[in-house]
């Protein structure tokens, strides 16, 4: 396929839904199985108080899992993640100094930062063609930088209106679940039924190609380092309401699972198709996973090798292949090989 | 007196120093400020949060009250182990007399302590054990009681539920010697009607306010009957203890350290939560004083503190009311703790710089 016209491009897509719907099988079948385990074993970790108490950290996993997702579409890594959520939890933290009217300037000087952090991102990897990972990394030791000027390290108390927005609910469905759900739609519907959402995925499938047909790569890889930073500044503002009194560097632990959630939803690393609704649901996998370890109260080493081992077991699933009858077609037209032949 | 600074923390340090000099000049002078000059540096392992401002500040204030200490400086090591190294080589290198240290990386330091103390300064590492023998890799470790806060919580516990009851214990990275160390304390003083529900030795927290949560959430869920909580940090507790009204029940009691956003929290909720009793003990910021009392007096030639350890005592008891009630400053910062012997006011311009 690597040397197929831009005419091929239906032939791809009409090879992907085999994609879509191993992603979300698997994940969805891993998410039934844990919920059988809960069941069984620690029905208190699904209870309803316990779901209202865990969900809105899924949520904010699945936010930051869908920028990530996003990035890892057009072939790149944002390590910078862990700096955009922090530096937002800071700014929206710092400003208002539990102020409620200043709130509202602090969450617009947030994410006019996040702008920024995301326009700066894709510059070095779009422009000044910098590896991702090299990229992301510096730019991410470049917002704390930021976090330490605003902050000194320290952020303030939380004020008392967002600790309401972020904490609150609606109909007993948790406000940080509907902002999750919102952004979840958002990017489902502006990438599975927009142009420009198709083209995206398309030009993450192939840049060459992609260029080829006269699509900018630069614009769309512009585009998900920019949509990334907005999502992390949402969950770090989700954050800084939730936790009341956050550190500096709450994002650093969102680092790892952002990648983990969006390989287990079953988008490639290599880049092309996003899974945003198989992302989310990975998130409440893992989120559900941790709530399982505690309830079991299994010792923390317990808890911490027990995630590894159905981390590592859900990214492995993605690479066994079954044999197929159309094993030749298969792999004439797997996206990720495909994507191999024109990296390389 | 010269002031020098290797980061911006010690403009703040440098103010109060200066402030709190011109305030205590005609003052006497305490017995471990000896008549000989000396320099002295205070160097932390991680600078990055409102207790460690709050800390630096009053090792500052404290190096303050002693006219014979005629520069003064502060290096954050921001979390970085090599960096702590180098600045405590730094500092040695430079012919500072005196090195107040907050080895965060433990036995990684201990090295450099070492050669600091083999080139003629004076070392006194604080609060976190680095290893060694004092007179031999450093002057005088100047460590505090984790023991006797799980002792004071022991008993607080015994004496609000006489009978027993559920105990559930919170502390930060797993295997950490402080949490440890209450545990042991506390053991010391409940017997066997008193269960722990956590995995043992406690519930992994990291000292992290979300995962805070997120752990008392599953804790909550899983266990009908909690009686008291038992958490060494207690101002990560704020958010988190919203979770007991998720699940429609009152907030138990709670054992642990102060601080000002605690304070507020239990004065806005224990009315509406019937079983939110408070005891607290003191965050520990003033460990710092008496380490830089150790350094000074070694260092100067005057006379050493009696205290050979800090014992940070009980503060707030909203049962008994002794020795303080529960404290809240709404018109300063939450992140300030009241326990300290620094003004609220002046850890307000410290943690608001």
């Amino acid at each position: 396929m690597s040397a197929s016209p831009p005419s091929s491009f239906p032939t791809s897509v009409k090879a992907l839904p085999r994609g879509l719907a191993k992603g979300f099988v698997t994940v969805v079948v891993a998410m039934v199985i844990l919920v059988v385990l809960c069941l069984s074993f620690a029905p208190s970790s699904i209870s309803a108080g316990a779901l209202a108490g865990s969900l809105p950290f899924a949520s904010v996993l699945a936010i930051v899992g869908l920028g990530q997702m996003l990035v890892v579409q057009q072939g790149g890594f944002d390590l910078s993640v862990a700096g955009g959520v922090s530096l937002s939890v800071v700014l929206v933290t710092h400003y208002p100094a539990g102020d409620d009217a200043q709130l509202l300037p602090a969450i617009l000087i947030a994410l006019a930062c996040a702008l920024v952090i995301g326009v700066i991102n894709s510059l070095l990897v779009g422009y000044l063609r910098l590896n991702a990972i090299v990229a992301t990394i510096g730019v991410n030791a470049l917002i704390y930088g930021g976090v330490f000027a605003v902050s000194g390290g320290v952020p303030r108390i939380t004020t008392s209106l967002l600790a309401s927005i972020a904490g609150g609910n609606h109909f007993g469905i948790g406000n940080a679940v509907v902002f999750a759900l919102f952004a979840l739609i958002v990017v489902a519907v502006a990438m599975k039924k927009t142009t420009l959402g198709r083209r995206f995925e398309a030009v993450g499938a192939s840049p060459p190609l992609a260029a080829t047909i006269g699509l900018s790569v630069r614009r769309y890889q512009m585009m998900a380092y920019v949509s990334a930073q907005l999502l992390y500044c949402l969950a770090g503002i989700l954050i800084a309401g939730l936790t009341t009194q956050p550190t500096a560097f709450q994002g650093d632990p969102l680092l790892l699972p952002s990648v983990a959630v969006v390989v287990l939803g079953g988008t490639s690393l290599l880049g092309g198709r996003g899974f945003p609704v198989s992302t989310v649901i990975a998130a409440l996998f893992l989120n559900q996973l941790s709530q399982f370890a505690y309830a079991v109260g299994v010792p923390y080493s317990a808890q911490t090798i027990i995630q590894a081992l159905a981390l590592g077991f859900g990214i492995g699933i993605h690479s066994i292949r079954l044999p197929n009858k159309n094993k030749k077609l298969t792999k004439q037209s797997n996206p990720e090989e495909t994507n191999e032949t024109f990296v390389s | 007196m010269k002031l020098s600074s290797l980061k911006g923390q010690t403009a703040l340090a440098a103010a109060l120093m200066t402030l709190t000099i011109a305030g205590s000049a005609q003052a006497e002078t305490p017995s471990w400020c000896g008549p000989n000059k000396a320099s002295l540096a205070l160097l932390d392992g991680y600078g990055g949060n409102s207790w460690r401002l709050v800390t630096t500040a009053s090792g500052a204030a404290e190096a303050a009250l002693c006219p014979s200490i005629t520069d003064y400086q502060y290096a954050d090591g921001q979390g970085n182990t090599q960096k702590a190294i180098s600045d405590i080589k730094g500092m040695a290198a430079k012919g500072v007399n005196a090195l107040v240290v907050f080895g965060d990386a433990g036995p990684a330091v201990l090295p450099a302590l070492k050669s600091a103390f083999g080139a003629g300064a004076v070392v006194v590492p604080y609060r976190v054990v680095v290893g060694g023998e004092e007179g031999k890799d450093y002057t005088k470790f100047v460590g505090s009681s984790f023991v006797d806060d799980g002792i004071s919580w022991g008993n607080w516990i015994k004496s609000i539920l006489p009978d027993g009851g559920n105990v559930l214990f919170l502390s930060g990275p797993a295997g950490n010697s402080q949490g440890t160390d209450e545990l042991a304390g506390m053991k010391q003083i409940l017997d066997d009607k008193y269960v722990f529900i956590n995995p043992a030795p406690f519930d992994v927290t990291n000292w992290d306010p979300a995962l805070t949560q997120q752990v008392l959430s599953a804790e909550i869920a899983k266990n009908e009957k909690i009686d008291v909580i038992v958490s060494d940090f207690g101002p990560s507790l704020v958010g988190a203890l919203a979770t007991f009204a998720k699940f429609n029940r009152s907030i138990p009691a709670i054992a642990t350290s102060d601080g000002n956003s605690l304070g507020c929290f239990w004065e806005d909720n224990h009315e509406a939560n019937p079983d939110f009793k408070l005891f607290t003990v003191a965050t520990g910021n003033d460990n710092v004083r008496l380490a830089v009392q150790w350094a000074v007096a070694a260092a100067t030639g005057g006379t050493p503190p009696a205290d050979k350890i800090f014992k940070a005592p009980v503060f707030e008891d909203s049962v008994s009311g002794k020795p303080s009630a529960v404290q809240c400053r709404k018109d300063l910062p939450g992140s300030i703790y009241l326990s300290a012997v620094m003004s609220g006011d002046d850890q307000a311009k410290a943690v608001n710089k």
